[in-house]
């Protein structure tokens, strides 16, 4: 397996792992041919790498992508400025970052 | 105050809004008729060869969930009953329709755009699912097309879209609160006209126009619920983008009525996160 950057993806890589969205859904699941079309569109929903099959070409380990608590929570509160002091609001602000946080560390 | 700007009559003017395909028509026409054999509408649906083969990958995948291997739209219409395959028929042709044309804007990713309808379909799809009720398929293309008007606007007023683009940017207000600051017309008016051109069902026109909107004075007031429920949820899910980064007050009266206090949210946000999975498959098949 080998991690690349989406606009280095080439017609007919194929996924050695699943890509997922935003919030820890799968998008494209592990075992699918993919076009370099698809991997600008990847980028388009704001995936910068994902891991294909193959040999790693160089030997430095890339870093983790991953979205921290911090960044979840001010990526969140941005969205949600002036409405927290409705009780709705504030429960779906509770329940989708605890959600949200739990599917970032399951991956 | 400022003279909002007059766009609503250049729009409703527009004749190169898309058009649906025929056969859509010819569907409704033979659904209407007790009759109408499989064969017959399986024979409606193939003259469009491309469309056909559309459906055929989209029965044949997870969102519709059915094992083993649908080989023909007749085999389709035989397992999966015809109201699905006319629902699956309509979603694909709606998702053509505007999919290839039209360029994003700065900022205004299509990509995400579709990702968020579809994630809206998909949201109302399982709020209709957990509620019971039975129009869990209409639920969804209703999501699909809520913001379609956002379309309509980028693609014939560009500069207009791209004006309350920055004006909901600046100020940090929504996007149907911008057009509203701007215009004489928002994005649920001009997909109402739209579904309404497109003969879409009451209860779907009523979802897009009134989906910022809810009132239970209005008729087909619970697919309207849902689709404005949905929305929301899927915003606080991070599949927003529908030209702003906010995310639009919960209506009381919608919590209330489906019941939303009794339903564990985690649940439901699972159940929504698999859904918007399998629906991923309509970005695959365009
Ligand atoms: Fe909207
Ligand atoms: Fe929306």
């Amino acid at each position: 397996m080998k991690k690349i950057p989406v606009d280095k993806v080439q017609d007919g890589m194929i996924l050695f792992r699943d890509v997922c969205g935003p919030s820890g859904n799968i998008l494209l699941s592990r075992g699918t041919v993919i076009s370099s079309a698809l991997g600008r569109r990847l980028k388009n929903w704001g995936i910068t790498t994902i891991t294909v099959e193959g040999k790693e070409d160089s030997t430095q380990e890339q870093k983790e992508v991953s979205v921290s608590e911090e960044e979840l929570r001010n990526e969140m509160q941005g969205i949600f400025s002036g409405v927290t002091d409705n009780p709705i609001m504030k429960k779906i602000f509770i329940a989708a970052y605890h959600y949200r946080l739990h599917k970032t560390k399951q991956e | 105050m400022q003279q909002k700007k007059q766009i609503r009559q250049s729009l409703e003017l527009i004749s190169s809004i898309p058009t649906l395909p025929v056969v859509i028509e010819k569907l409704t026409r033979l659904l209407q008729n007790p009759q109408t054999s499989a064969e017959e509408i399986g024979k409606a649906i193939t003259t469009d060869q491309a469309l056909a083969s559309k459906v055929l990958k989209l029965v044949n995948s997870a969102f519709y969930g059915f094992p083993g291997k649908i080989s023909t739209i007749t085999h389709a219409i035989v397992i999966l009953g015809f109201s699905t395959v006319k629902n699956v028929v309509l979603t694909a042709s709606i998702f053509d329709a505007f999919r290839k044309k039209g360029t994003g804007i700065e900022g205004f990713d299509l990509e995400h755009f579709w990702l968020h309808s579809i994630a809206c379909g998909a949201a109302a799809q399982s709020i209709a699912k957990i509620t019971g009720s039975n129009q869990k398929e209409e639920c969804f293309i209703a999501g699909l097309v809520h913001d379609i008007g956002k379309i309509i606007l980028c693609q014939h007023l560009p500069e207009e879209f791209h004006e309350a683009y920055v004006f909901a940017k600046e100020n940090s207000i929504l996007f149907f609160q911008s057009e509203n600051a701007l215009f004489d017309v928002t994005h649920q008016e001009i997909g109402g006209f739209l579904a309404e051109r497109w003969n879409l069902p009451k209860d779907l026109q009523n979802a897009v126009k009134f989906h910022h909107a809810p009132s239970p004075t209005r008729d087909y007031y619970m697919m309207t619920a849902i689709v404005h429920c949905a929305d929301i949820l899927i915003r606080a899910l991070n599949y927003g983008n529908g030209g702003d980064m906010k995310i639009p007050v919960m209506s009381d009266n919608v919590w209330k009525n489906l019941g939303m206090d009794s339903i564990p949210l985690s649940q439901l946000f699972e159940a929504i996160n698999d859904e918007i999975e399998k629906a991923s498959i309509f970005l695959q098949i365009t």
